[in-house]
Parts: structure tokens; sequence; C-alpha cells
């Protein structure tokens, strides 16, 4: 019985254990500031994960005419609403080859959803206003979290093994990833460097009056 | 050719864009301001009375936008502005009139150029009475970016003006091509370059004879066109009415003062070739907000 209740008991402590293994990722730049909206994302190098897709589809809205938010992580299989609440219409697209889609003029709710069944980064766009823009980067893999203001992004959930961990960001100059060995009961830090193209968005500001489309 | 009735006139094309306006986005407002250095506002040959004048200019501009098909929108509005001449009162002047415009993107993308057709007319109301008019012009544009940061914008205009006094009233037609050059999201570089053929007015300078005002300059007499005595200006002058060519050329700088708001500072120098050549060099200073 005692040996039972040992094992039992180191059973139970394994197990929530197990799911709290954390990884957390600290993006910085080349002169050691924090990125935000970068993707770190963690790929099983023993066993392919199982993805699954959230029952009730993720949002990207369009408010003041921009996209929020300017990076959306998901899982291949997921489905994406583009509710518009601004008071003017937009045209959302993608022309990515990871998903070509356009949702005509609308306002409001969007008349449906759009599913993302491949991996990849796909560029949203609105036809109308041309200095919106928005990334959705579809995974396949179910660890990944996006970065904060502060830089970091906790994956967690992940079952001991080997993995890859890569980063992801609209302005990535090149990739950048490690191996990593994830343990028991482990939480680590990782600190990844790296390099940034200049931020090149079509500017929003005008220089003359009269419609604000462009 | 006389705008009697311009103002109702202008009033009824309003009404009917208002009504168009039904269904349509908005309204959506933008307001500028700025001031302007001409160094020859009376558009005279050098050495017979170049004058410049300073004018402080604000106005607004309010727009519906109605979608006409997925890459076709047609906007409809009013533009109202007013421009005070701290050098000569006779050039105050206030202009209100509607502009309707229809734009088509030609694919999906930033890259994919734009084609546009536009009308506006205005009503123009100046300090000296027989200057105002009543205009209108018919515009296609055409835009292309190159990248995120290079976008060419051209454009042709038609135009007539009925002013009160025929010195004043004429046609023309011009091209003209702008290049921005966006060096980051806040600073943007542009080039300006324009033609213009039509009437112009050109303004001689004037003494008094037995036989009434009289150019100094008897070259003058070389314009065919209608001419009458004008007291704008801090001596006198006989303004002459002539056809002729301007090319323009210019260079401007705009910072982003936020997402709704610029400054825009430009340089253009307008040289045309009539009787005699005139050179005008204008500099604004402005302020652009979209609401």
């Amino acid at each position: 019985m005692n040996h039972l209740a040992a094992i039992t008991l180191l059973a139970l402590s394994a197990l929530p254990a197990c799911a709290e293994n954390t990884v957390r990722v600290l993006t910085t730049d080349g002169a050691g500031k924090p990125v935000a909206d970068a993707v770190a994302y963690l790929v099983s190098l023993d066993s392919p994960a199982p993805v699954h897709p959230p029952d009730r589809p993720v949002e990207i809205i369009q408010r003041d005419q921009e996209f929020s938010p300017y990076v959306t992580p998901i899982v291949v299989g997921t489905r994406v609403v583009f509710p518009n609440r601004d008071t003017v219409q937009h045209h959302v697209y993608s022309v990515s080859p990871a998903k070509k889609f356009e949702i005509p003029l609308y306002i409001g709710d969007s008349s449906g959803t759009i599913l993302f069944d491949r991996e990849g980064v796909v560029t949203l766009g609105c036809n109308i206003h041309d200095w919106m823009v928005a990334y959705v980067f579809v995974l396949g893999t179910p660890y990944f979290a996006k970065t904060g203001a502060d830089g970091t992004a906790n994956i967690t959930g992940l079952p001991p093994g080997r993995y890859r961990l890569e980063v992801w960001h609209p302005r990535l100059a090149a990739k950048v990833g490690r191996e990593l060995d994830v343990s028991m009961n482990g939480e680590a830090t990782q600190v990844i460097s790296v390099v940034l193209r200049p931020d090149r968005r079509i500017r929003r500001a005008p220089d003359s009056a009269g419609p604000d489309y462009k | 050719m006389r705008p009697t009735g311009s103002i109702p006139r202008i009033l009824t094309a309003s009404l009917l864009l208002s009504a168009a306006r039904a269904a349509a986005d908005g309204p959506y407002f933008s307001s500028s301001a700025s001031a302007i250095w001409q160094d020859n506002v009376t558009n005279a040959t050098p050495g017979d009375g170049v004058l410049g004048a300073f004018t402080l200019e604000t106005g607004v501009d309010v727009r519906w936008l109605r979608s006409i098909d997925f890459s076709t929108i047609l906007s409809s509005g009013l533009t109202a502005t007013a421009g005070c001449c701290t050098t000569f009162g006779g050039l105050d002047s206030f202009a209100f009139g509607p502009r309707v415009e229809l734009r088509h993107k030609a694919g999906l993308g930033p890259l994919a150029p734009t084609l546009s057709l536009g009308l506006e007319a205005d009503g123009v109301l100046f300090g000296d009475s027989y200057r105002s008019n009543l205009n209108v012009a018919a515009e296609a544009g055409f835009s292309q970016r190159f990248g995120d940061n290079l976008q060419l914008v051209l454009d042709g205009r038609v135009g007539a003006c009925a002013a009160r006094s025929d010195v004043f009233s004429g046609g023309f037609r011009s091209m003209g091509a702008t290049l921005n050059w966006d060096l980051d999201e806040t600073w943007r570089l542009k080039a300006i370059g324009g033609w213009r053929d039509g009437d112009i007015v050109a303004d001689y300078a004037a003494e008094r004879t037995p036989h009434g005002w009289v150019p100094i300059d008897t070259g003058a007499y070389n314009y065919a066109g209608p001419w009458q005595p004008v007291r704008t200006f801090s001596e006198p002058f006989i303004a002459y009415r002539g056809r002729a060519q301007t090319w323009s050329c210019g260079a401007g700088v705009s910072p982003a003062l936020g997402r709704h708001t610029s400054l825009v500072l430009e340089f253009v120098r307008y040289d045309t070739g009539a009787y005699d050549r005139y050179v005008d060099n204008v500099v604004s200073a402005g302020v652009v907000h979209h609401f």
C-alpha cells in the first residue's frame, strides 16, 4: 500500500507539472529592445503534435481604419471572422499563397468566416484604404504565443521532449530558431535576438483635403 | 458669361448631391489651413509692376462615399474655402461648391492602379466683385504605387470660368504629375510638375493720360482679349486677358503629425509664356486634417 500511495502521489504531482511546462521567449531586436507582435512557436522533434482549431472563430476587427490585432497566430483549420466596426466600408482581401480571399465592401459583421486551411503567412489588406495591413500566421503546431509590448511570449502546456523554437515577425529579416529540450516541471526562458527590416508601411496621413482613401 | 444666379445653381447642385448621398457612408470631414506667399500676384512681366501677396487660406471638405461595385466608389460632397489676402483686400475670396468623383481600382492590393473621373464646380466671391465667378472643371486621374513608399499621381483637367467681368472669364486644359516619396511613415517628399493651356490674366502697370488709363508698356496692346483697369493693387494696373501656356514645377515636403494630420510645405514655380513671359513663385505652408 505504501508503494501504491507513493506511486499515486508521484503520478498526481507529475500530471499538473506536465501540463505546466512553459517556455518563456523574450524576443529582442539588435539593440536589445523588446519586439512586440512576434510569434514564438515550438515544433516537436519527437512526434508531430495534433492541432485542434478553436470551436469559435477568431476575430480580426477593423476599427479606426486599422486592423486589430496587427498579428494573429492561429492553427491550421481555424476560422476567422472580420467584423467591421468602422462607419466606412472596407474591402478585406489577401493575395497570399497560403490563403487567397476577398470580402467585398461591407460594414458590420462580414457575411461569413474564412477558413485558414494551409500553413503560412497571410497578409491582409483593405482595397479601399491601402495603409491597412495585418498578418495571420497559420501554424501547424499547437505550441505558440505572441509577444506583448515587453517582448515576452509564454508557450504553455508543453509535454516534455525535444523541440525546435522559431520566431516569426512581419519584419523579420532572417529566419531564427534553435533546438531545445523541455523537461518535466521545466520553465525556461529563451532569449531570441532578431534582425528586423525597417517598418515600411504605406503612409496614412493625408497631404490634401478630400476623400480619405488612396 | 455673367454668373447671374450662380449661388442658386450651386445650391441646387448641392441639394442633388444631398439626395445622392442617401445610403452612402459619411459624412467625412477634412479641413486645411495654409499661408501662401505669391511673389507675382499681378502676373506682371519683370520690371512692369511685379507685386507679391500674402494670403491666409482655410477650407473644409465634407464627403459621402458610396460603393458602386467591389472596386468602384462614388464620392460626393461639398467644399468651402475662404482666403484672406493680407496685402490686397480685393483678392479676399470665398469659394463654395460641390464635388463628385468616381474612383475605380483596377485590381487588388496597393499596387493596383487607380483611375478616377471627377466633376467640380465653385461659386467664388472676391473682394473685387468683378472677379467673382462661377467655375466648373472635369478631371481625370490616375495613380500608381511603386512599392510602399513611391506613388505617381497624374491628372488631366478641363475647365471654364464665367466671371462678372469678361476679362476674368475663360477656359483651360491642364495636366499635372506628382511623385510622392515616403521616406518613412512620417516624412513625404513631393515632386510636382504641370502644364496648362488656356486663358490667363496679365496685369500691366498703367498711367492716366488724357485718353484714360493706358499701359506703360505699350506691348500690352498685343493682347487681343478684353481688358479693364483694376484697382485691386496698390498702384494702377490694367488687366488683360490672353491665351498662354504655363509650365510649372515644384517640390514639397509633408511631415505627418499623426494618422490624420500632416503639415504640407510646397514651392511651385509657374512660368507662363504669354505675350511677355512672366514667372510666379508660390510658397505655401499649411496643415491638413482628416476627421
